[in-house]
Formats: structure tokens, C-alpha cells, sequence
């Protein structure tokens, strides 16, 4: 698209002295990045929040203890720039930075960091996933530069989980006097970018920390930013998000529609880019305690009969992959000999397995046993329509009738916790093996987010031993392990890997998007205008 | 009169009490629960107990619904339960961006639907009226999001005007250019069923024995048409603009969240969504108090047009 020709258009459209005033008007603002994205957070407390809305803000403002390298798998320091281990598991030491301070100018202290936590960990406060720091005995700062962080139990996947962003260390004498306004009317954080102002459902607005130079060198930039200003402004409507982002009125999202993909490839002026590793796998699961989901080999005619890579061309046009594992393949502690035949596409295997488990074929076209028809229930968000609509169809076509129900994100949670249907839809992020296990395989998440009913004591004793396990070495084993056998196990049909696509315009330079949590914009400290 | 618009006054307490129950009722029937939604899908049973524990969730529903009643009494509109933020003050600041929105659809699209249906009026079964007629049938049947997408992708192509967001009040260039395509889009609700009325009141008035005493004694076309005419077919088209005003609101609703503009809709909407009650229930009290406020000052028009209204109760 050319100036020239832009511009002569502009003036047939709406006349010369329109154009004048709108050519101002659009235009941004010197040193500003402007992020488009359909949908706000609650808050941005990242012990109150578990929005990835409240995520990718936090991340600019505030840091953690130690992050992840690009790819997911190595520890990295951020605001610890080193860390001890005790050889019983259960005693993190970490060595904090003396070079940071907050936005207000305060400096960054071991004390801060048992404030943080203190105030997260209150037991019956208002506060969410307070699992992923594990079960904590103490956390002492014995110096203003030394965190000891004691656990009762071994957690291997501690060190992983502390780079998520509910573990950023706020202010927690700001927290302490704000109170339920903290995060909504201001945010004292050590991160790249200070909270300037926040109008909810509209607009957030970071300025550049000046000063900052403590960020993570394997990432990138160490600091300061070297932009002024991000702004984050909230466009609900995908097509206007679209719109604005061939305009230049926003200059990046993560929030593309696939369908608007292509037309970005296809413009020299815009570049999709992605982050070496992030993980979300959307999966069907299957309730085990279900009349026909008890039989292994049913669940496994289910899993043939669905055409993922269908899904993943016609609905996401080809935007995401299909997927054959419950986590990533590229994701730390996958064992690459797990057997993910199961769960390939074949529908002649479908009709084999049913014909074998004593199915036979009903005039009106579904399989029947004893009289009773193969009909099962699923259960999806609103917001999923067509692939419930393809899986329905896949199905049909294989014999087996689904009784497809659809419902609102704000409702399906506890539509979920019901037992009267017998598949579910839907995708969920993770850093690893271990983390995918850990969130909806133990008997202790029945009936959510243990959906499947899954009650395995040979699941429970490899999952103790994964995360009881002092060295790397021995966790790989056990969750490798793990990951087999429940694969063997056949509870989930794999349908879709997703990494978030990051699509910029022409006036910000190229860059690594981060993979944590989806946070595909990191700290900004990469961000860089032409 | 003052004792007339009193009484509606009174009336218009009851209606809104109906509406504050009304409301109330329905967003308990939505399934939305802010505390799982807070949670997330990881939130476990204890979390979500916690949460609902801290925002007072898990008090029963009536006595939820007296304290509401009494604060709201008081004036206090509560805050949100999921941010915090006063409600009134939410409400003020997203009012006034409605409000600009709907005044400057309303500029443009009034006058020109009144010219359009005067027009259409005086060349009556010609081309000219065919053509206004179909325009406004389109006008009434496009829905306005379409439209709204539409102007959007024109824009998008031609970076004529800004798509998204509000740049500032309306007095300003920033503002200006900012407002055109929401205006434009919900003006075109407004033009359909305006200038059909328009050229039907006014066909009918150009018959009548006034119009042709006017036009006998010699006055001009257009002293006739817009003085004598004009003047007895407004009533009808005062009452009209009135209750497009409400479509104009429900328009306002989509228009908002198609252009991004920070107003009420966007505010009931996305309360709505979160399950965000005090919010909602405010955004609702708002939208009714306006609509009440429209129907009022409709009164009062219709009766500054034509005293004999008054004199008649």
C-alpha cells in the first residue's frame, strides 16, 4: 500500500481539509508502541489474576526471581542472579540483585520478595494459584540480599512455576495500602515499564523504567527499554482489531483471527512472528467412569475417528498444527518414544475396535451394544463452535452420535464439574511435561480439573515421584514414565498444538516474542521501533 | 405542566424500582460467576470459596439484593467486584463518550432524514421519493454493525478517517475525525424510519385546508412546507425521534464495541460478560434513566408543538 496512493484517496474520500485533520490524527505518537488485544484484565495483581490479559501487562511491569531461556527448558536469573539448591530438595537459596529499584525509586530488597510471597500464601485470602509455589514451610530473608525459600516436600517444578507470572514480586507496603485498589489504580513494580494509568476495558499505558538495567541476558535487551511509551488498547471487535492494525493505528497483537492471517503474510509491510517455544494443546477429553468411556478400546474408536489435521486446516487455516501427544513434543520431559498411535486419524481402526468390543452396525447408521445406541455427550465453549461442529461431523461419519453442547466461558466451568456428559473441549497452557501432568492427571483434581475422573494409583505414585525428585535426571524419568503410561491409557483425543502468532506493523522492529504463559510481548524490552 | 411532569416523575421512580428488580433477577439467572471466572480454569474449590468469601458472594441472594437496595437509595452505586472501581464513577466517565456519540449521530442524522422525507414528500410518487424510500428501507433493514464493518474496511483501505477509539472531545480535531465513522454508523438507524415518517405526515399535511388557505393568500412554497405544513406533521416525528432514541442506545451498544468507543454499552456489556453485578445492574439503572429522561422531554416538546395537548389533560 503506497503513500501516494493512500493520501490522493484519502483527499477523494473525505476532502482536503479532512484529510489534513485526520492525517494528524491517526499518526502516534513519537516513541509510543501501541499493542491491540480484544479483551481486558480483572486486575493486574498478579496473585489476584489468572487472566492472560493481567499476564502479558505484569510482565512489563514487574519480574520475577528467575525466568526461562527462549526454548522453556533452562533456568535463567532475573531479579536472583543465583540460587542453591539443598541435597534433600527442600531449601531454595537465591541471591538477589543490589542494582534494582522500584519505579517509585525504593530499592529492591529480600524483604519485598517475603512480602510478596507473604501476602499470596495468606491462607483463605482472596488470592489465586498459590499451588504453583509449592508446600511451603518458610520463606526468610536472613540478609537484604539472600531469600531462603523452604519447602515441606520436594517440588521439582518449582523453579519452572517461579517464572510465571503470579510470582512477580509487587510492592507489598503498596498492596498493604491500596488494598482492593492495588493493581486497578496503581502498581509499584522493578520491571521495564512503570504503570501510568489504566482505564479499564479501554487503555493501558506503561512509560519507560528509567534506569532499568536488570533484565535477563539470554533474552535479549538487559535494559533500559528503548521505547518511551507502550500503550495497551482494548479493541473488541476482531475485524476492527484487523482494520487497525493495516491502518498503523495499533503497530502489534497477538489477538489475530486466523482468518486474517494470510492477508498479513501476503503485505511485505507486516511480519507474523512466534515464540521458539510457548505451549497450549486444545484436547477432547473422555470421562473414564462413563457407561462407554470405561472401555479403553471405545475411548481409542473415538480418538481414530477424529480428523485433527482437518481441524487445524479448515477452521485454523492452517495457522496452528495438528497434534498427536497430550503436551508438545518440544516441551522438557517428553519421552519421545511414548506410542501416539492411538491417536492418529483412521477411521477403519474405528470401525475395527467397536466391531471387536461386540458393536454392530444399527439400521439408522450409529453402532449399537445390547440395544443401547453409541450416543455420547460433549461438552464445549461457545467459542468453539466449528471445531465441535467438525468433531460432531467425524464422528456421524464413523457411527457414533454426539449430543454436542455449547456454553459461555463464563458458565462452562461448572457445567464441567457435572458427570452427565462423556467428552469435553478445550485448550490449556503449560511449560512442560511436568506441568501438564501435575495440572489434571492426580486423584487429588477429581472431579476438576481432574475431569476425566482419572483414578490411577500408578498415576499418583509417578507423579509423587516426579515432583518429589531432587535432580533433573530423576524427574525426566518419572514424568517420562508418566507420560507414557498415560498415553497408553487413552483419556484425551490430542486435536491442536497452538503457539501465539505475533503480528507487528511496519513501524516496530522485528523481534523474539517470549514463550511464558503466552506472553508473547515478555518484559518489552525487546521492543524497538524503526 | 410542572405538576404534570411531576407526576411522571413519580411514575418514572416505579419504573425504574421494576427495572432495578428486573435486572437483579436476570443476572442472577446468568450462569456467570465472577469468583470462577477471577479463579481461572486451574482455580481449585478453596480458591473460588475465598474469592466468593471476599467479595461477598456467598451471602444469600436477598439480603445481596437489600444492601444493594439501601446503598442505591443513598446514592451509593457500590463498586465493582471485579476491579474495585466506584460504579458512579465508571458510569460518569463512559456517559459522556455515549452521550457525544448519540447527540452526533443524532445532528446529522435528523436533519437530513427531515430533508430527505420533505423532499421525498413534495415529489410524491416521483423518482425522486422512490428513491429516498428505498434508501430508508435499506436504512432500516442493513443492520448496523454490517455497516459499521463496512466503513471499517473502507477506512482500513484508505486511512481516511481513525477507526478505533475515541481521540478526545468532540470540539477538537482529534475528537472530530475520531467520532465519524460511530456517528455515521448509528446516524443511518435513525435516517429510515425518520424520513418515512416525515413524508407521510407531511403528504398529508399538504392536503390540508390550512396548507391550501396558506397557499392561497399568496405565501410562498416554502413558507408553506416548512411554517404551515411542517409544523402540524412534527408531532408525530417529535414521538418518533423519541423512541428511536432507545434503538439509538441498543445501536450504541454494537457501535461502541464495533469502533471501540468507552462508553456505556461497552461498560454494560463487558459487566455484563464478567458477571460483574454492581456494575451491570449501574450501566442498566443508567440506560433506563436515560430512556425515561428521552420519553419526559418528548412530552415536553410535543406540547410546546401543539399547546392543545397540554390544555387537554
Amino acid at each position: 500500500m503506497s503513500l501516494s496512493r493512500t493520501s490522493s484517496l484519502a483527499r477523494l474520500a473525505g476532502g482536503v481539509a479532512l484529510a489534513a485533520i485526520t492525517a494528524a490524527g491517526a499518526a502516534q505518537a513519537e516513541g509510543t508502541v501501541t499493542i491491540g488485544r480484544t479483551s481486558d484484565a480483572d486486575r493486574y495483581d498478579p496473585q489476584r489474576s489468572s487472566a492472560l490479559a493481567a499476564a502479558e501487562v505484569l510482565y512489563m511491569m514487574g519480574d520475577t526471581l528467575v525466568t526461562l531461556s527462549h526454548d522453556l527448558k533452562t533456568v535463567e536469573p532475573a531479579l536472583a542472579e543465583s540460587w542453591e539448591l539443598s541435597d534433600d530438595g527442600l531449601t531454595y537459596t537465591f541471591h538477589l540483585r543490589k542494582d534494582v529499584t522500584y519505579c517509585d525509586g525504593k530499592a529492591f530488597t529480600a524483604k519485598d520478595v517475603v512480602g510478596s510471597m507473604e501476602r499470596w500464601l495468606t491462607p483463605e485470602g482472596p488470592y489465586v494459584s498459590a499451588w504453583k509455589a509449592g508446600t511451603v514451610d518458610s520463606i526468610t530473608a536472613p540478609d537484604d540480599y539472600t531469600v531462603v525459600y523452604k519447602l515441606k516436600s520436594p517440588s521439582s517444578g518449582l523453579l519452572y512455576q517461579m517464572a510465571q507470572f503470579n510470582f512477580i514480586i509487587i510492592d507489598p507496603e503498596q498492596a498493604a495500602s491500596l488494598g482492593d485498589d492495588f493493581g486497578v489504580k496503581a502498581f509499584n513494580g522493578t520491571g521495564a515499564y512503570c504503570f501510568d494509568s489504566w482505564t479499564p476495558n479501554d487503555s493501558l499505558v506503561l512509560k519507560k523504567h528509567e534506569g532499568y538495567a536488570w533484565g535477563t541476558a539470554a533474552l535479549g535487551n538487559t535494559g533500559p527499554a528503548k521505547v518511551d511509551e507502550v500503550v495497551w488498547k482494548i479493541i473488541p471487535e476482531e475485524a476492527t482489531l484487523v482494520a487497525s492494525l493495516q491502518a498503523g493505528e495499533i503497530d502489534g497483537t497477538y489477538a489475530l483471527p486466523a482468518w486474517a492471517f494470510a492477508q498479513f503474510e501476503a503485505d511485505p509491510g507486516f511480519k507474523l512472528i512466534q515464540p521458539v517455544a510457548s505451549f497450549r494443546t486444545h484436547y477432547v477429553g473422555m470421562k473414564v467412569t462413563r457407561p462407554f468411556m470405561q472401555d479403553i478400546k471405545v475411548r481409542e474408536a473415538v480418538s481414530h475417528a477424529i480428523d485433527q489435521g482437518a481441524i487445524a486446516d479448515a477452521i485454523f487455516f492452517g495457522t496452528v498444527k495438528p497434534a498427536e501427544a497430550y503436551y508438545s513434543e518440544d516441551a522438557l520431559d517428553f519421552d519421545p518414544s511414548t506410542d501416539l498411535a492411538p491417536f492418529a486419524y483412521d477411521p477403519d481402526k474405528t470401525k475395527a475396535l467397536l466391531e471387536e468390543e461386540g458393536f454392530t452396525m444399527g439400521s439408522d447408521g450409529f453402532w449399537q451394544k445390547d440395544g443401547e445406541k453409541l450416543a455420547l455427550t460433549y461438552y464445549g465453549f461457545n467459542t468453539s463452535r466449528e471445531q465441535a461442529e467438525a468433531i460432531q461431523g467425524d464422528l456421524r461419519k464413523a457411527g457414533i452420535d454426539l449430543n454436542v453442547e455449547l456454553y459461555d466461558s463464563t458458565a462452562i466451568w461448572a457445567k464441567l464439574r457435572e458427570q452427565t456428559y462423556d467428552l469435553y473441549q478445550m485448550d490449556y497452557p503449560y511449560l512442560n511435561a511436568g506441568d501438564a501432568l501435575n495440572l489434571y492427571f492426580s486423584s487429588d483434581s477429581i472431579p476438576s480439573p481432574n475431569r476425566m475422573m482419572w483414578d490411577d494409583a500408578e498415576t499418583d505414585k509417578l507423579l509423587a515421584e516426579g515432583n518429589s525428585a531432587v535432580n533433573d535426571e530423576a524427574r525426566a524419568k518419572a514424568f517420562m514414565a508418566l507420560g507414557k503410561h498415560l498415553h497408553e491409557s487413552i483419556l484425551w483425543k490430542p486435536l491442536l498444538l497452538e503457539k501465539p502468532t505475533v503480528a507487528i506493523g511496519p513501524r516496530l522492529k522485528e523481534f523474539q516474542p517470549a514463550g511464558i504463559s503466552g506472553a508473547a510481548f515478555g518484559t518489552g524490552l525487546n521492543l524497538e521501533l524503526n | 405542566m410542572i405538576a404534570r411532569l411531576l407526576r411522571r416523575a413519580g411514575i418514572s421512580l416505579i419504573v425504574l424500582a421494576g427495572v432495578l428488580l428486573i435486572g437483579f433477577l436476570m443476572l442472577q439467572v446468568i450462569p456467570a460467576d465472577p469468583a470462577v471466572a477471577i479463579a481461572g480454569p486451574q482455580g481449585t474449590d478453596d480458591e473460588i470459596e475465598a474469592i466468593r468469601r471476599h467479595l461477598g458472594l456467598d451471602q444469600p441472594i436477598l439480603l445481596q439484593f437489600v444492601w444493594y437496595i439501601s446503598r442505591v437509595v443513598t446514592g451509593d452505586m457500590g463498586q465493582s467486584v471485579i476491579n474495585n472501581a466506584s460504579v458512579s464513577a465508571e458510569l460518569l466517565r463512559a456517559a459522556g463518550p455515549t452521550i457525544e456519540l448519540m447527540c452526533a449521530a443524532m445532528i446529522w442524522a435528523v436533519p437530513t432524514a427531515l430533508a430527505l422525507g420533505i423532499l421525498a414528500a413534495l415529489r410524491r410518487g416521483g423518482i425522486v421519493d422512490r428513491l429516498v424510500m428505498a434508501v430508508s428501507v435499506m436504512g432500516v433493514s442493513v443492520p448496523v454493525f454490517w455497516v459499521g464493518l463496512l466503513m471499517i474496511q473502507f477506512a482500513a483501505r484508505t486511512r481516511a478517517f481513525p477507526i478505533q477509539g475515541r481521540g478526545g472531545p468532540l470540539w477538537t480535531a482529534e475528537g472530530l475525525s475520531h467520532i465519524l465513522l460511530p456517528a455515521t454508523a448509528l446516524g443511518l438507524i435513525l435516517v429510515g424510519p425518520v424520513a418515512r415518517m416525515t413524508r407521510t405526515t407531511l403528504s398529508d399535511a399538504l392536503h390540508a385546508d390550512h396548507v391550501r388557505t396558506a397557499r392561497a393568500k399568496g405565501a410562498s412554497e416554502l413558507r408553506v412546507v416548512l411554517n404551515h405544513a411542517l409544523r402540524t406533521a412534527l408531532l408525530p416525528i417529535i414521538t418518533l425521534v423519541g423512541l428511536q432514541v432507545g434503538t439509538l442506545m441498543g445501536g450504541a451498544v454494537v457501535t461502541e464495541t464495533i469502533f471501540s468507543w468507552p462508553g456505556v454499552g461497552r461498560l454494560a456489556v463487558g459487566s455484563i460478560i464478567t458477571g460483574d453485578y454492581p456494575m451491570a445492574q449501574g450501566a442498566i439503572i443508567f440506560l433506563a434513566s436515560a430512556f425515561i429522561l428521552v420519553n419526559i422531554t418528548v412530552d415536553v416538546l410535543n406540547e410546546l408543538a401543539d399547546p392543545r395537548i397540554g390544555s387537554r389533560s
